[in-house]
């Protein structure tokens, strides 16, 4: 099982996306995860796919081609606005 | 050196946040304090910007922010010498002239305590996991970053 998370305005664009999802290879890194979601959410892949947008998995930052293993957490991150 | 970092729903107390800093130990000589509040963003623009704003919602990502609001304590405590350092950040849905976030810094001495607190927040503005959506009288959006705040930050970079 992955769990995703979108956070900002990726997450409204994510409101179908079921965020609990059986693992598979094809699953096997954050670059991977977005060629998945476009098959059935391109404009969802479109926003992740921007240059500003950075991937964290088990609340890490990591490149986005770093190992995804089964029970891992991915979530996609849009420009930060705090403070 | 004592620190502590809070993401909260609820309000906090400028007071009671100064004194547990000014009780840390009596080597203390100077304690900066920065509160940020919700502003009204195009009020100033009066008429010609038309709207106003009703809200702010906050979110952010639950134990990756205080992670990362720790470290970034961390390097504040690596570059000055301080005695104690404490953020708070407020989450949820947060009202025009709101408290949002409280960054107190207590040192021996005021350059240190200064340049601590000016040092968090800018990098808890473009580091921390925590985004902003602003609910308008004709609509809700999320704000994107500004260049002002990463020309603030990166000014701490280059002393590494």
């Amino acid at each position: 099982m992955l769990e995703l998370h979108f956070f900002g305005r990726l997450g409204d664009l994510s409101g179908e996306i079921d965020t609990s999802i059986d693992y598979g290879d094809f699953l096997s890194t954050p670059s991977a995860i977005v060629d998945w979601i476009a098959l059935e959410h391109p404009a969802l892949a479109k926003e992740l796919l921007q240059p500003q947008v950075l991937v964290a998995v088990n609340r890490v930052v990591v490149d986005w081609n770093k190992a995804v293993v089964d029970g891992d957490e991915v979530a996609f991150l849009p420009p930060v606005t705090g403070g | 050196m004592k620190t502590s970092v809070s993401i909260q729903c609820a309000d906090f107390d400028l007071g009671e946040e100064y004194q547990r800093l000014r009780k840390l130990t009596l080597s203390v000589g100077a304690i900066v304090t920065f509160t940020g509040l919700v502003r009204d963003i195009e009020s100033i623009a009066g008429a010609a910007g038309g709207r106003s704003l009703k809200a702010l919602f906050l979110q952010h990502y639950p134990k990756m922010t205080e992670r990362l609001l720790s470290e970034i304590i961390e390097q504040a405590q690596s570059r000055w010498s301080i005695t104690g350092i404490s953020v708070i950040h407020r989450v949820g849905r947060l009202l025009p002239n709101d408290q949002i976030v409280f960054v107190g810094v207590a040192a021996e001495h005021r350059d240190n305590a200064f340049s601590a607190a000016e040092f968090i927040m800018d990098y808890l503005k473009t580091r921390a996991t925590l985004w902003k959506k602003a609910e308008w009288s004709d609509e809700a959006q999320w704000l994107g970053i500004k260049q002002s705040d990463l020309d603030a930050a990166s000014r701490w970079d280059s002393d590494d």
